[in-house]
């Protein structure tokens, strides 16, 4: 069955205490809507409706969803559930928050604190290989203290990657999409593959998810850690398993940011989750240790080399 | 003998699997077995695995390596399972005999026979098209037979699942038989419960197993009819064998009892406890849903007291 796109409902829509504003985004798996509560807050609203298995016409409110699909779209709730399950526990300062859950309309509805900001991956493409260490230290620094919350939970993210790092307006980071939490339900079910980005996802992801762990999440946020560097994704991780041509961001960016960090970012990406770091921890600590210099740019104009002999010179004396 | 085989039963959306599937084939026999055994009554599993249990352990001891006397063989293992199952209840001093449909199919010297009592089917297919099938003992079949209602009208009748003959239970089981039917190179018989041919259209099991490969079809069929049976999908069961030439050449997968030993016998059948639906692909009842939502939020009151912002 072809996937189909389903219409939103309308702005301006009661719903249960919400009156629905617009769509935020769209996805496989869900819409996001922006709302407002009864006290005129702004809420984020995300609705289960997947679009492999049920269908919402224009003018509709009740999406249409056939006997044949009823048992895949129920079993999907569950994932959605789950979602719910894993934020309810959760609170950080830098995780999304849940208000509220309820069903409506034949489906159910999570409505999250509303953040204004925007995210990371937008922020990429602005600033598009001019972004500053400070900035990439202090996001995933303060990004890490979310993480650690929801693996202190038992949980893993799975989907962490540029476009679920939302960031406010005060620059400080919020985890969003738990939409792939401990997905692992979902393997059999070909009508709801577990949704990953390629990219961003670890290689145990893709074939061996019996080894998914902290270092899965970590992969990730290596991963997005050099798309702030190259303003893409890298190469995806279950082509890097056959042939891989991933640069290491220690030779292609070596003299533009700090060699310890660029070796921090190696060291997220590298294959065997076992020789990753293992723990968010592990990986905070890092980031938080701050080189003391950063390595000078090698020379490349004769004047510059000339420079860099005189300053060695001085150095010695 | 040569010949192709495929079995396989899946509880649906049901807690557990009443269906049992079997086979057993000796140098020149072939035994095929599918039960239904009916909910609604107490233990309908136990009298589904009494049955195919009996059956199968008749045909070891009689098939030396061929049976005497096919229809007697079939008739007498039937109602003395059924006694089997009625002993049982008497046994355990159950307040009703379970019970189970039957559909039984022997093969030897080329020539097919088979019984059957309740709704179980057997189907003969030959050149794409039906040449055999059982008629079910249910009220349903025989309004449609009076010219009642119509065949379309039964496929949504409630009395549907209502059947007259069963094994076990307080009656004796009333147990139709074929007469012996030649089997031809490539001829297919399949055998299924309700579960499978109640969610299909038509001609659909001919349509999908006809010209195919009987071990890539018969699941794909089990699938169609799983997901088209939706949240509340009966237990379903598959048999399907494919009869090949014995100077064919050797096809992939296919069993050949012509090296084997006259008195070794060769049985596929699952005991109890297997097959039961896994509790985590269930999918979410009413209940599960409103308890989910209750909780999460319990969650969320209980955890936003913290809120510092």
């Amino acid at each position: 069955m072809p996937s189909q796109i389903n219409s939103p409902l309308p702005s301006g829509f009661q719903l249960e205490q919400y009156r629905i504003e617009q769509q935020l985004s769209l996805g496989g798996f869900s819409i996001v809507y922006l709302a407002t509560d009864d006290q005129q807050v702004p809420v984020a609203i995300k609705e289960y409706l997947p679009n492999s298995l049920a269908l919402r016409k224009a003018g509709e409110i009740e999406p249409q969803i056939t006997e044949e699909h009823q048992a895949a779209f129920r079993y999907g709730m569950k994932c959605f559930f789950e979602e719910g399950r894993s934020l309810a526990k959760l609170m950080h300062p830098n995780v999304v928050r849940v208000l509220n859950f309820f069903r409506a309309n034949g489906t159910v509805y999570m409505v999250m604190q509303f953040e204004r900001g925007r995210t990371l991956q937008d922020f990429i493409h602005r600033n598009k290989g001019h972004i500053k260490e400070r900035f990439i230290r202090g996001v995933f620094t303060r990004l890490l203290n979310g993480l650690r919350e929801v693996h202190a939970h038992k949980l893993l993210h799975l989907d962490i990657k540029p476009s679920n790092i939302y960031l406010r307006n005060d620059g400080t980071p919020v985890l969003l999409d738990f939409g792939a939490a401990r997905q692992t339900l979902a393997q059999d079910t070909p009508m709801l593959k577990p949704m990953y980005t390629p990219g961003f996802a670890p290689p145990e992801q893709f074939n061996d998810r019996d080894n998914l762990g902290p270092w899965s999440d970590i992969y990730s946020v290596g991963a997005s850690m050099y798309a702030c560097l190259s303003g893409s994704a890298p190469q995806r991780s279950d082509e890097r398993i056959k042939k891989d041509l991933l640069e290491p961001a220690t030779k292609r960016w070596a003299g533009e940011y700090s060699i310890h960090m660029l070796e921090t970012i190696d060291w997220c990406l590298l294959i065997n989750p076992l020789e990753r770091p293992q723990s968010v921890y592990a990986l905070q600590k890092a980031l938080l240790t701050r080189s003391r210099h950063i390595a000078p740019k090698p020379p490349t104009t004769l004047l510059g080399k000339v420079g860099t002999r005189l300053r060695a010179l001085l150095r010695k004396s | 003998m040569k010949f192709t085989i495929y079995q396989e039963s899946r509880p649906g959306c049901r807690p557990n699997n009443q269906d049992r599937v079997a086979y057993s084939y000796s140098r020149e026999s072939l035994l095929m077995v599918v039960a239904d055994g009916m909910g609604g009554h107490l233990h309908g599993e136990i009298a589904a695995q009494i049955a195919t249990q009996y059956l199968i352990e008749s045909f070891q001891q009689a098939a030396q390596p061929q049976i005497r006397d096919e229809l007697m063989f079939l008739s007498r293992s039937l109602t003395n399972a059924h006694n089997a199952i009625v002993d049982y209840a008497y046994d355990k001093r159950l307040p009703d005999a379970p019970r189970t449909t039957i559909v039984a199919c022997l093969v030897q010297n080329s020539v097919a026979y088979w019984a059957h009592a309740g709704d179980s089917r057997l189907y003969l297919i030959r050149r794409g098209r039906t040449a055999a099938q059982t008629r079910d003992h249910s009220r349903l079949q025989l309004m449609i037979d009076q010219g009642l209602i119509t065949e379309d009208e039964a496929l949504h009748h409630p009395a549907r699942n209502r059947i007259f003959s069963c094994l076990g239970g307080t009656h004796s089981p009333q147990v139709e038989f074929s007469s012996a039917t030649p089997l031809f190179a490539n001829d297919l018989i399949v055998m299924c419960t309700d579960g499978v041919w109640g969610n299909l259209e038509g001609d659909e099991v001919v349509d999908y197993m006809a010209e195919a490969n009987i071990l890539e079809a018969s699941p794909r069929l089990l699938s169609r009819a799983e997901a088209r049976g939706g949240l509340t999908c009966d237990n379903l069961s598959i048999m399907s064998m494919r009869w090949h030439d014995d100077y064919a050449d050797e096809q992939p997968a296919s069993i050949s009892t012509n090296t084997m030993p006259l008195d070794t016998i060769t049985t596929k059948m699952d005991g109890f406890g297997r097959g039961g639906r896994q509790t985590e692909g269930n999918p979410l009842s009413e209940n599960e849903i409103e308890a989910a939502i209750k909780e999460i939020n319990q969650a969320i009151k209980k955890y936003s007291r913290f809120d510092s912002r």
